[in-house]
């Protein structure tokens, strides 16, 4: 009888620990961050197939990849999908001429120069540091970001001054 | 966990300053930089250097310097990487004034390296002493190492003022307390111009195509930079003149910086007259540069005078 409590208290424990963790994971490290429209890349990238620079226009010729303006998405819905309640709060944007406050998911510190520009004219592919964007309904952030992650890559493919400070930092 | 080290016979084994000595051997001996693309240099023209302080205000609008206002000047914390030594010589009316821009120097063997415990600062492959934020703990030993007195430590996260923040490059970093920071010879500019090369197909920067703000904005093209491996570029060129020199050349420290000393006859005419004409004309004699012809025209012009009156 004793033993019975015990185990359903050890199972208990481990659930709850399991949940607070995904949990937490979800929402307070900020690797899954709530946006303000519920953009979901598995219905743009993913089914519809829309290349990534077809929105994320200055990745190849700019340090930033950027985020599309709101003229970029009303160019579409202003046709597709009117009615519905997510494209809705895009039109009250477009309407009150306001940027959408997206949340940053892939933030470095001012200190971090990363060129998107030279990382993809080496061949580099999006994913190889977003992870599968065209899968994820809301954008998660797969790699670490740190300091060792980009070396081990830099390390890995032999890049010309690529273990120089400043190659990066600046 | 641990790391297997070789055991070297206590009588074989080196001490400490051989130790040192066999470093320094192979640190950056002549032909260092050949193995690397870049070796960047600066040269001075004093002989163009009028004085006008324009280098200073366009590292101050470049590089994110924040202006730190007269208390803090008056007790020597001021940001500038780029002071404008000025050196009176006579007095007035029989006056001289000397002009000598001091920015870091980027010495080959640079005393501030050495000094630094958490290797924030430390020289990179295209000869640059560079300073890594990130890694500064603010030790201030670096400074106290310096030469030069040209690196300047953030006593305080400086703020700018609502409309001002707007003119910030967002190319440099801004910042913060407890930084030592210093001239970088523009780095975000030569990361620029590699950046244009390698999207033309090039393997290296051309000469001329990258200048820091200071030579940029100089009116008189006094600065030159440029890439001193490469031996048709300006800076090859002007650093043969027989002009140049070092900043404090004795203490050994291989600036990258390169001075051209001020063709100048001295102060007072009438004892050192001849001999300063004549290294004058020496000058010029080795030297066809415009600012040395001008001297000349001057100086026959002086001389025709003097004959006039006797």
């Amino acid at each position: 009888m004793r033993i019975r409590t015990l185990i359903i208290c050890f199972i208990v424990l481990v659930v709850t620990v399991l949940i607070g963790y995904k949990l937490g994971d979800t929402y307070l490290t900020g690797r899954t961050p709530v946006q303000p429209i519920e953009f979901s890349h598995v219905i743009h990238a993913g089914d519809n197939g829309i290349p990534c620079q077809y929105c994320h226009i200055y990745a190849e010729r700019s340090r930033h990849s950027g985020v599309p303006n709101v003229r970029k998405c009303m160019g579409c819905h202003n046709v597709i999908k009117t009615d519905s309640p997510e494209i809705k709060k895009l039109k009250k944007y477009w309407d009150d001429k306001e940027p959408i406050p997206w949340v940053k998911v892939h933030n470095l510190p001012d200190h971090v120069v990363y060129p998107h520009k030279r990382h993809i004219k080496a061949g580099l592919q999006c994913t190889e540091c977003h992870g599968d964007v065209a899968s994820m309904p809301r954008v998660s952030r797969v790699s670490s970001l740190k300091m060792g992650w980009c070396l081990s890559c830099h390390m890995e493919k032999k890049v010309e001054n690529g273990r120089d400070c400043w190659t990066c930092h600046i | 966990m641990s790391k297997k080290t070789k055991y070297i016979d206590p009588a074989d084994r080196k001490t400490i300053p051989e130790r040192i000595k066999d470093q320094l051997a192979a640190y950056r001996v002549p032909g260092y930089y050949e193995k690397f693309d870049y070796h960047w240099t600066m040269v001075i023209d004093l002989d163009r250097c009028n004085g006008c302080g324009s280098c200073t205000t366009a590292c101050y609008a470049e590089n994110n310097l924040p202006v730190v206002g007269k208390s803090e000047v008056g007790i020597g914390r001021h940001m500038g990487w780029l002071r404008l030594e000025r050196y009176v010589e006579g007095e007035y009316p029989d006056v001289k004034v000397r002009f000598l821009p001091v920015m870091c120097q980027h010495c080959d063997s640079a005393p501030c390296e050495l000094g630094c415990p958490v290797y924030a600062t430390y020289h990179n492959q295209d000869g640059l002493n560079v300073q890594v934020y990130n890694r500064c703990v603010g030790t201030y030993t670096c400074a106290t190492y310096c030469p030069y007195d040209v690196r300047r430590f953030n006593w305080y996260t400086y703020k700018w003022d609502t409309p001002l923040e707007q003119q910030l490059s967002p190319e440099v970093t801004i910042r913060e307390m407890g930084i030592m920071e210093k001239c970088s010879f523009c780095i975000q500019r030569i990361r620029g111009a590699k950046d244009t090369a390698k999207d033309d197909g090039r393997r290296r920067v051309k000469d001329g195509e990258v200048s820091p703000a200071c030579g940029q904005s100089c009116p008189t093209g006094a600065i030159s930079f440029g890439d001193l491996n490469d031996p048709k570029s300006r800076v090859s060129i002007l650093a043969k003149s027989k002009r140049r020199y070092n900043l404090l050349g004795d203490l050994n420290t291989r600036p990258s910086v390169i001075y051209l000393r001020r063709v100048q006859e001295p102060l007072h005419a009438s004892a050192g007259h001849e001999t300063g004409m004549a290294a004058a004309h020496n000058t010029i004699a080795e030297h066809g540069s415009t600012a040395d012809t001008a001297h000349a025209i001057k100086d026959t012009h002086g001389k025709k005078t003097q004959d006039g009156g006797h």
